[in-house]
């Protein structure tokens, strides 16, 4: 016990004595923390962008003119029967009609083309959007059943078929280059903080060989140092989580405003998972931190 | 107290330090080993408080037999053998206090202990009054100081002074041996390494001389026979 305190006293007296040295290796460890908590941020936002494009997707089923209601129904019906199926909008021939002047009211050519026709030249229709945008595929197979086939006189999903092919090898690419990213990142920060590690101990090799010199114990010179990492460790982390939950939660209103429909909030994802990523961050940091000590200082306890 | 028996020491991957080195140091001696640059006598000394280890030979101190140290027993040695450096080797960022408090905290020594015996300690060297000063803060004389008082802490029976007043003046060094000596006659033993002609010469001690790492004179009231 008496051990431990002294342990600690002397903890404290080094963070202290030697502030400058703290301060430095403190900002190095947020420093490391802020670029691994931006890849995770960047990770959020782009899942969450991706989420919304997806959302976008959706895939319209024209039916025959003069289908019955009886029939648009029942594939109603059959559509949210299938679990890939997320919702089924009904659009009727008039709406249809309604929707299209709306979209054209400032040209008159399309208007006037559209008077020369004469009558409503839409059918009714229903919008499909899916659960995974690579569901289509199965729902438009789902849908050519020679039952409901003679009624459908059309579906625009060749577009979304490029678009939804080129999204989804977008979002692989994405998340492979976010890993990537993350990897080099991770790199990089166990480089920064094993050297800032070296620095500080090649700073105290002198009075390691004097503690030596005096009688001290191996551990008992290590655990200071190694207390001083687990430290400095927490503090980085709770620095890092305040500018995070500061940051998330102003950057939350304009996210959600630009990202509409799709719930983007940055400090909902970082308070409920707190413990996860912070906690992961300091028990990473904690652990590097103190292998890279006992490693730099091998060579110093050699007296 | 201290007996070497034909102790050799070869650096890798050719050089060696001491050749057959045999003497003996009685308890509540005053020994100088004396030499120049490069003869060995640090060598010597460092083999004593087992921060070298010899390549061949036997040391024992008192009835510890410290060729084949285990490292871990390292600590216990060097809490019963006082060290003394010419460089002083004291903590800059710890107080005086601090420093010498420092060899009886490692030992485990209690509190009240320490508050104790670390002011006794100052003021046998004459720093009753500078307990809160830091190294930067005092001369080289009263740096020397700090330094006997943190030897000096754990009551040990040998002293090793490894040139001791080899950054200090004629006067400042006068006075450091003269606590040497002082320290000496309560009956710790004391081995002085040095080069300083002077300083061995007004001991009128038992003077050891190296030369080229072997003993070439060992003299009961001996003077510097270098040239």
């Amino acid at each position: 016990m008496r051990t431990l305190i002294r342990v600690i006293k002397f903890t404290g007296q080094s963070l202290w004595r030697n502030a400058w040295l703290s301060l430095i290796t403190l900002t190095i460890f947020v420093l490391t923390l802020m670029t691994v908590n931006a890849v995770l941020l960047v990770n959020v936002v782009t899942s969450s962008a991706i989420r919304a494009v997806q959302n976008e997707v959706q895939v319209a089923v024209y039916f025959v003119p003069g289908t019955s209601q009886e029939t648009e129904k029942s594939v109603r019906g059959y559509l949210l029967g299938l679990s890939q199926v997320k919702t089924v909008e009904v659009i009727t021939a008039d709406q249809a009609l309604q929707n299209f002047k709306d979209k054209n009211a400032g040209d008159p050519t399309v208007l006037a083309a559209l008077d020369e026709v004469g009558g409503n030249p839409f059918g009714d229709a229903v919008v499909v959007s899916a659960n995974n945008p690579q569901d289509f595929d199965f729902i438009l197979q789902a849908i050519k059943t020679p039952e409901y086939a003679p009624s459908i006189k059309q579906t625009d999903y060749t577009d979304y078929q490029t678009v939804i092919s080129k999204l989804t090898t977008f979002t692989d690419k994405l998340r492979i280059a976010g890993l990537i990213l993350a990897g080099f990142f991770a790199l990089i920060s166990i480089l920064i903080i094993f050297n800032a590690i070296r620095i500080a101990i090649y700073v105290h090799r002198d009075e390691i060989g004097i503690m030596k010199l005096v009688g001290a114990q191996d551990w008992f010179i290590r655990a200071p140092f190694l207390l001083e990492a687990v430290l400095l460790s927490l503090l980085a982390t709770g620095v890092m989580a305040g500018v995070v939950l500061v940051s998330t939660k102003a950057l939350d209103v304009p996210l959600m405003q630009y990202f509409g429909q799709v719930n983007v909030s940055l400090w909902a994802y970082f308070t409920s998972n707190a413990l996860i990523i912070f906690g992961g961050e300091f028990l990473a940091l904690a652990l590097l931190s103190s292998l890279t000590t006992v490693f730099a200082m091998r060579k110093h306890l050699r007296v | 107290m201290i007996r070497f028996t034909n102790i050799s020491k070869v650096y890798k991957p050719n050089m060696t330090a001491l050749h057959g080195v045999s003497f003996h140091v009685k308890p509540g001696e005053f020994v100088s080993i004396v030499g120049s640059s490069g003869s060995g006598k640090t060598t010597l000394a460092k083999l004593l408080f087992a921060e070298e280890k010899p390549t061949s030979g036997k040391i024992v101190v008192g009835d510890w037999d410290i060729t084949s140290i285990h490292r871990s027993e390292i600590p216990t040695l060097r809490r019963q053998i006082g060290v003394v450096f010419q460089d002083f080797k004291l903590l800059s960022r710890k107080t005086v206090y601090e420093n010498v408090a420092f060899a009886l905290e490692v030992a485990g020594a209690a509190n009240v202990r320490i508050k104790e015996v670390v002011p006794q300690v100052l003021k046998i060297v004459g720093l009753g009054d500078k307990h809160e000063r830091y190294p930067h803060q005092l001369s080289g004389g009263e740096q020397q100081r700090v330094s006997i008082a943190r030897a000096l802490v754990h009551r040990p029976k040998i002293i090793v002074a490894d040139e001791p007043t080899g950054n200090l003046d004629t006067v400042t060094s006068r006075e450091i041996i003269e606590l040497l000596k002082k320290i000496n006659e309560f009956g710790t033993t004391v081995v002085l390494v040095t080069h300083d002609r002077d300083i061995v010469n007004a001991l009128k001690k038992r003077v050891l001389t190296i030369n080229g790492g072997k003993i070439v004179s060992d003299v009961e009231h001996g003077k510097y026979v270098l040239g």
